[in-house]
This record gives structure tokens, sequence and C-alpha cells, in this order.
């Protein structure tokens, strides 16, 4: 259950030393200006930007690493092997300036990654990290959160919200572990002026025009349409490369391999794409997904109707990454509207 | 006179009528603002969605060897760049060029719309539709119209354009480009790089490789990467893994650029699929230059003459391995 | 936090026994004062079976729980790793994590006849199921095991063959795609052999693994002979790397083949895509 502490407000001038201090007693995740705003480590706040509607790689790396050492192995003797588990999942974390749909892909990516088996190397991650929450006053073309029932002002789905209402962040805690926080650093933060709603309403004309989508039982929908030719027109301009679910913040695939290194190694698991034409390739030789059709079928119907199957929720947040970045224009709205509309399945 | 949307359609249409092809690879509107996505069509009766504009900048070449087995005359447009890499599929025997019916359309230039957000200071909701007017792009926005000179919204790759006009066809649409105005050296970027030291230009490309996400999209965009199974894919042996480090990465950006060496065209798709904005093409332009310089050799330009790297003369520099 | 679900346990091969030029069965048991003990599995079920520093696939169990003395894994050489586990010697370690999967409804289909139908290296995970129910003969009424691979020289476990046959009341019926000189038994693909013995549905479930166009073919045949779609029990293969649902490669429509398979009936595969 969330708890509402009290709200505070942080000027604007004192935001990049409280991300200093952040990054100093936490592993501090922010949005960083590389070659495009993505989410990386960073060891200062003068290192942050928060010129960005949205990142272009999504927050999941910072639960579900990109590469990740599952554990390490030595030849103990010239038959066994001693093996050594790796720790790296045991710090405290803070990301910083997640986005509604990124904060709510998390929730998603949790029902994975939890359940019969707990994956200790996500949820330990999880659980040691401190989500705080940048609302969107603004909108990309390609956003369509609401979408989904996500509201992209909350901060229902992170521990603290940062809200840029003008002059000054609104910052309000949704949880203990957002409330801790904040009263761990205190001295940056300072009691309401008495406008702050006010002006958070006034911010949210930004939002007007976004895209909200009807999914309403959009996986029965999906269901007939297994097989269908339509399927054929979308795999025919599909690359098969791995934008699209990398780029992601509810893909999840990883491959898991191992590498030697003199007597030892290591074996890792490392972001892996249903996209390639190999994910599903056995070594007998045999190969279920074949074509980029077959692929292209797998990919959409996971996030509207497999994913629900399982577990009750769509498996998109409607960030629109994969629409602004896939090369060929496959754009999942496009797609939703053709289902829901009943246009596929009656060419 | 650039063609227009229409004289495509109708001209695609005809070709439909008169039983010269079965298919038909060629654009049409994307999903939103400034989007162009490739459209396949089966006959001419969806020919009125083709568009030809200056956000044409998909390489549809690639497209190309997915009708290799598929009955029927496949009919495709390319622009110059386009036109550059069919000549590369044909002198590999990839496609027979009695399978494809070409129709060029000679191009004065694709935008880049991320420059153009930049320049006009505008956000991608405000912009309406772009058209080409010679030198200007004439721009229509919600409110308004702006023109912007070409020269400073440009695809890089159309900066240093020496083939606007398609090298390969069987029928042109529209006027013959011989050359474009702002064109000038189109290795002055590479020579800069050139004259930077071993050190320095090991921390340019470490950085730049330590951002790539393996996403494999230059490869799979690339219309010469056309191995049935790539290297990069194979389990047996295992070149790379799939893990993302700079050493893994390096590896597969310099292999990448050895392997399309001599058919590289420089059409740009690698870069502007890129998602993390690695200056990619710059790798391939180094090797295009040093095999203009060794082997006097540009690719896609002639049917007849080979790679250098896949030929073997008497005078070559090195014994054949 | 919860122990890491991707440590394997190392167990020691104690015999390597080669089924056919291409199959050997591997007997292994867990390191530790425990040994097999503590690894508790079902017939069906499957492990992730590691070299470490090659990597990890997963193989079906091909021994029973009804005799816990080791696990065996039946394993083909098709690939890096099965060649280099097919290149190990006994006291040699590999790696071991699972069980993983569900396993064969033998409890439900006590007091039925048994039909089991395998090919090639499918009769792997089929063993575990006859060793379980020889094990427990009393339960389960007459047992009929067709069994067929391309030659002679592709049929494995041939050495258990006699203990099998007598058991009372359990017939082994015998086909290879081609025969030799020396084979004096049925020549004939598996779903045709099975046409041909006829068996009847009444009271009877039947349990098939094999190559995929096999299962398909012996699946028909079975619907023809009149076996009910919950009286159709198969094993599917997939490519699966982490075996506990996580890593999105195995599933098929919304199930997981790692975590609601391998086993399935036919009902449940009918209201499945079909992947």
């Amino acid at each position: 259950m969330a708890s509402q502490t009290k709200s505070r407000i942080i000027e604007k001038n004192k935001l990049t030393e409280l991300l200093d201090k952040l990054a100093q007693d936490y592993h501090l995740i922010a949005p960083v200006q590389g070659n495009n705003v993505s989410f990386r480590r960073v060891e200062s706040g003068s290192e942050v930007t928060l010129d960005y509607i949205n990142t272009v790689l999504s927050s999941k790396g910072a639960f579900l690493p990109q590469t990740e050492t599952l554990f390490r192995f030595f030849r103990d003797d010239s038959r066994g092997f001693r093996i050594e588990t790796v720790n790296d999942a045991d710090r405290e974390q803070v990301v910083f300036g997640i986005r509604a749909c990124d904060a709510r892909s998390l929730r998603l990516m949790d029902m994975v990654f939890d359940g019969q088996y707990k994956d200790s190397c996500y949820l330990n991650r999880r659980e040691k990290t401190t989500l705080i929450g940048l609302a969107c006053f603004d909108h990309a073309e390609t956003c369509f959160c609401p979408t989904f029932g996500i509201d992209p002002t909350s901060g229902e789905d992170v521990d603290i919200l940062f809200s840029d209402i003008g002059d000054r962040y609104l910052v309000e805690a949704s949880t203990e572990k957002g409330a801790d926080l904040l009263n761990r650093f205190s001295e940056f933060f300072t009691e309401l002026r008495g406008d702050e709603e006010q002006l958070r309403e006034a911010r949210k004309a930004g939002l007007e025009g976004m895209k909200k989508l009807d999914v309403s039982n959009i996986a029965d929908k999906m269901a007939p349409l297994y097989g269908s030719d339509y399927w054929d027109s979308i795999g025919m301009k599909c690359l098969g490369c791995g934008i699209c679910t990398y780029v992601c913040p509810t893909c999840h695939c990883f491959d898991i391999a191992d590498v030697s290194v003199d007597e030892g190694g290591e074996r890792f698991r490392c972001w892996d794409s249903c996209m390639f034409p190999e994910f599903t390739l056995m070594a007998s030789g045999e190969n279920p997904r074949a074509d980029r059709k077959a692929r292209v079928q797998q990919r959409f119907f996971d996030k509207l109707k497999y994913f629900h199957d399982r577990y009750g929720e769509l498996a998109c947040v409607g960030c629109g990454r994969c629409i602004r970045y896939c090369p060929v224009n496959i754009d999942i709205t496009q797609i939703i509207e053709d289902v829901t509309s009943g246009k596929v399945g009656n060419e | 006179m650039k063609a227009t949307s229409e004289e495509v359609q109708t001209t695609v249409k005809k070709l439909f009528e008169a039983g010269n092809i079965a298919h038909f690879i060629g654009y049409e509107k994307g999903s939103y603002n400034l989007r162009v996505t490739p459209c396949f069509l089966k006959s001419g009766q969806a020919a009125s969605r083709l568009v030809w504009n200056p956000l044409c900048a998909n390489n549809l070449s690639k497209y190309l060897l997915d009708f290799k087995n598929v009955e029927g005359k496949v009919g495709i447009m390319v622009k110059g760049c386009d036109s550059r890499s069919v000549v590369e599929l044909l002198k590999a025997n990839q496609i027979e060029r009695d399978k494809i019916f070409i129709v060029g359309v000679p191009c004065s230039g694709i935008m880049d719309k991320e420059k153009l957000l930049e320049v006009l200071g505008i956000s991608l909701g405000e912009v309406v539709e772009v058209e080409d007017d010679g030198d200007t792009f004439l721009v229509t926005l919600k409110e308004g119209k702006q023109r912007v000179e070409k020269e400073k919204v440009l695809r890089g790759e159309c900066l240093v354009c020496k083939y606007p006009t398609p090298v390969v066809y069987d029928v042109l649409l529209g006027e013959a480009v011989s050359s474009l105005p702002w064109v000038g050296d189109d290795y002055s970027l590479i020579k800069e790089q050139e004259a930077l030291s071993s050190e320095e230009k090991a921390l340019y490309w470490n950085r730049e490789f330590s951002q790539c996400i393996r996403c494999y999209a230059c490869r799979n965009v690339c219309p010469v990467c056309t191995c049935s199974e790539c290297i990069f894919d194979k389990k047996a042996p295992r070149w790379l893994s799939k893990a993302n480090n700079v050493s893994e990465n390096l590896v597969y950006h310099l292999i990448r650029a050895f392997h399309v060496a001599g058919r590289c065209v420089d059409c740009g798709e690698c870069e502007r699929a890129c998602p993390m904005n690695i200056p990619l093409r710059s790798l391939n332009k180094k090797v295009e230059k040093d095999l203009l310089e060794l082997f006097d050799y540009t690719a896609g330009i002639d049917v007849e003459q080979q790679p250098p790297l896949t030929t073997y003369q008497v005078g070559d520099l090195d014994e054949f391995l | 936090m919860s122990e890491n679900i991707y440590l394997p346990r190392m167990a020691t091969i104690q015999s390597m026994r080669p089924e056919t030029i291409d199959v050997t069965t591997f007997r292994v048991t867990i390191d530790g004062s425990d040994g097999a003990g503590k690894f508790e599995y079902k017939s069906g079920q499957f492990a992730e079976v590691s070299l470490l520093g090659v990597g990890e696939a997963p193989i079906a169990i091909s021994s029973s729980p009804t005799r816990p003395e080791a696990i065996e894994f039946s394993i083909r050489r098709v690939g890096e790793l099965t060649t280099g586990l097919h290149e190990l010697e006994p006291m040699d370690e590999i790696g071991i994590r699972g069980p993983f999967g569900n396993f064969f409804p033998l409890e439900e289909m006590e007091g039925q006849n048994l039909l089991i139908v395998g090919g090639g290296i499918g009769l792997s995970p089929l063993r575990s199921v006859i060793f379980n129910v020889l094990d427990n003969r009393g339960k389960y009424g007459k047992i009929d095991i067709i069994y067929g691979a391309r030659s002679p020289q592709d049929l494995t476990f041939t050495s258990e063959y006699k203990e099998w046959q007598e058991v009372d009341n359990v017939r082994l019926h015998l086909t290879v795609d081609s025969g030799d000189e020396e084979w004096k038994g049925n020549v004939g693909l598996v779903p045709t052999f099975l046409k041909e013995i006829n068996p009847s549905p009444e009271n009877t479930t039947s349990i098939t693994c094999g190559p995929p166009i096999m299962i398909k073919f012996v699946i028909e045949a079975l619907r023809e002979l009149g076996f009910s779609s919950e009286h159709i029990i198969t094993t599917l293969e997939r490519r699966m790397k982490c075996g506990v649902g996580k890593c999105g490669r195995c599933n098929i429509g919304s199930k997981h083949v790692c975590l609601d398979g391998p086993v399935f009936t036919l009902k449940q595969l009918e209201e499945i895509p079909s992947d």
C-alpha cells in the first residue's frame, strides 16, 4: 500500500547538488546525453540531463542489464568445478527520471521474474532500488500511454515523483521507501507554498492530444487472427533486427551462454530478441518460427494477448519507442486500430 | 522537375495493367508525421497509396531477395543510391536482371527530420508536409509555411552524393539530375579522421562502440548484407556471443565493414536505422576511399566491374591468400 | 534473498553407456552427501545440463524416480554442448539445474492399459515412464511399447528390451524405417506400424514422443483408432534456456513449454496456437 507522506518542493538550482549526493550514497542511474539520451550510471549530478521527452533506452537495463554475469566457475582439480556467485545485485540503487510508462513496465516485468521461480538477480535489484519518477507535461507524437490506463503525471508506480511545475519541482513520495529517502535528504527540500496543485494542473495542458486507443478485449479480438495474412504484410516490411525488442521496456527475453577463460570462466545472460531468426532454432535444425511472418505475429500476439492470458495485463505501456525507432515504421498503434476496428480478418 | 507521387502511381498502375510486373515495392505514407513506410503491392488497385517525397529514405532494394523465388516480375522504386545497391546485387548474382523492373527516380536529397526540427526550432507535431522545391524544402506547418535550405537539413549521405540519378533503370520518372550543387569533397570528414593519432582514433571509436546495443539493425537494413546465415548468428563456431561489451562490439562493426567492402554504396541506411546515433557511415566511407585510391574502384556503377576483394590480378599488392 | 535459480548443482558421471553411434546414456549422482536422493523428480521432467565453459541444454530425464540411486540422461550428440558431453569420462563433473517442467500424469493412469509409442531418441523420456510403471506393475493394465528408429543401429536401450519383456503382460513391438541383412523384425514407419498393430483404445492412455513429424502422424493414427484427446499424451521439444519461464523463448501461445509442459495432452495442444 502506498502511503502518502507530506509533499515537499525542491528549488531547481538545488537539483544538481541533490543528485551529487545521491550518486555518492547510491548507485545512481539517470538519463545522460550521449549520442542520445539514455539511462546510464552517473557519478555526479552534472552528467544528468532532463532535456528529453523519453529516453531511447528504457530503465529496463537497471534491473535486467544487457549483459549480466550469473556466476563464475573455476576448475577445482582435473575433473571438478567450483562455482562462485557474483553479488552484483546487492547494492542500493536509485533510478532517477523514470517516466510513468517505464515505471508501469517494471510492474509488468515483476510478474515475469517473480512467480513460481523467483529470479533473485532481477528481484534483488528491484528491492534495492528507489524509483524517482519524472512527471510528463509534454508528449511525443508516438506516445500513447493513456491507452493502458497510465497517467503520465502520476507517481503510482514509483517511490517518489518529481513534477516540474515551472520554477520548482513538486516532490511527492508514494511509498515508505520514497518517504525514507526524502527524510534522509531533507535538507534539500522545503515546504509547499500552496499554489503547487494549481501550477501542476496548468502544466497538464501539454498533454492534450495524447493518443488513447481502445484496447478493451483486444486479447480476445486477437485470437481468431492467428495465421492471418495480415501478419504477412507486416512480416514483409520487417527487417528482423532487434531494435523494437531492445528499446521496449517490457521485453525481457534473454539468452544464457558460457565463456571460458583459462581454467575457468563465467556464465552470463544477455538480451536476446524473438525477432532474430535463430531465436527458436533447436540443435536438431527444427525452427518453429522459421519465417518473419511467424516471428512478427509472435511479437504482437505476445504483447496484446499471450502476456494477458498468462498474467492478466497487456504487455505494452504505450511508450512509443518501437514506433519511433523502427526503421520501416511498423506501428503497434496501427495494428491495435486494425485489430479493434475489425479490419483484420475481413480482407 | 522531380516526379510527383501521382506520376509514380500512374506509371505503376500501367505496369501492372500491361503485365510488366506482378509485384511492386514502393513507398507509402507512414503512420505519423514525416514517416514513410515500404509499400508492397500485388496489383495496380492500390497504386494510389504510393508516394514519392523528400522523406523516402528507405533503400528498398533490401527486399528484392525476398522475391527471388516468388513467381512474377517484381517492380521496384529506386533513387540513385538504391540503384547502385541493385547493381551490387546483380554483380553478386543475388538476383537476375530480368526478374526485376526498375522504376528509377532521380533524387535531389532526402531530408533528415531531426535536423529539420532543430533548424526550425519546432516539434514534430507541428509539421504537416514537406515538399521538394529545387534548392530548398517547402515545409507546411500547422500554422503557416516555411522554406529551408536543403543543405541545412539533408541526410549526411545526400550531402556527399555523386549519383543522384539511378545508374540502372527500366523507366526513369522525372528529369535526370547530373550533380547536386552542395557536393564538394565527399571525403573531407574521413580525411579529418585519418589525421587523428591512433590514440585519438581509439578513444573516439571506443566511445562510440560503447553505446552500441548490438541490435543488428545496421546489418539487417543493409541491402548488401545478404548472407543467408550471418557469421555473427552462427553457434558453431561461435564467433561472437550476444554479450555487449566494447571489445565484441568493435569486432562486429569492423568485420561487417570489411564484409561489405567494395559493395557498400553509402546509402546511409545503417546510420539512419541506428537507434544510438553511431556514425557508422564513416567506417564504410573510409573503406570506400581506400578502395578508390588503391584499386580505382567505385561500388555500384558498372555491373561488369567486379569488387577488388573478390578478384585477383597479377599486379595486386599482396599475394593471393 | 532467495537462492540464484541459475546456479547448477554439480554431479559426477558414474558411467556412460553408448546406446547408438550418437546417443549415450549418462548415469550421474549429485555431489554432496545426499546424492540423488536430494534430486526428486517425476517421469516426464527435464533438467538443464551444463558443461561449464561450453553451455547448458535441456535434457529429458531418462531414469525413473523409482530407482533413486542415480539419475540418467540419454543424450544425442548434435551440437557443441552435446559433443563436449560425449567427450567426458566417468568421474568428470557436469552441472544440473532442475528438475523442471511438468510430468506424465501416471497416477491418473492407474488402472488403465498403457500404449507407449516412441521414435528414435524420443524413447528417452518414455524410458522413465517404462521403468516407473514396471516398478509399479500392479497399478496398471496391459502395457504395449511400440518403438522404431531409422535403422537397427539407431535403436536405443537395446540392452534393456529383455528386462522389459520379461515382465508380465508387457509387449514390445519394434520396427525400423529401413532394415539390414540381420534385421528380422518389422520394417516400416512407426505410425504405419501402429495402425497395423491396431491397439484398442478401451481404457487405454497413449504416451508418445519422437521427432515432431512422427508425433504428428502418430497422433493422427491414434485418433483414427478411436483414442480421445484426453488420452493422448505427448512431450514437446523446444529450445529452452532458463527452464523457469523467464527467458521467453519456449512459449507456444501463452504456455511455456518449460513450465506448463513439456508434457501436454492432445486436448491441451488443441487449445494453443499451432506453432
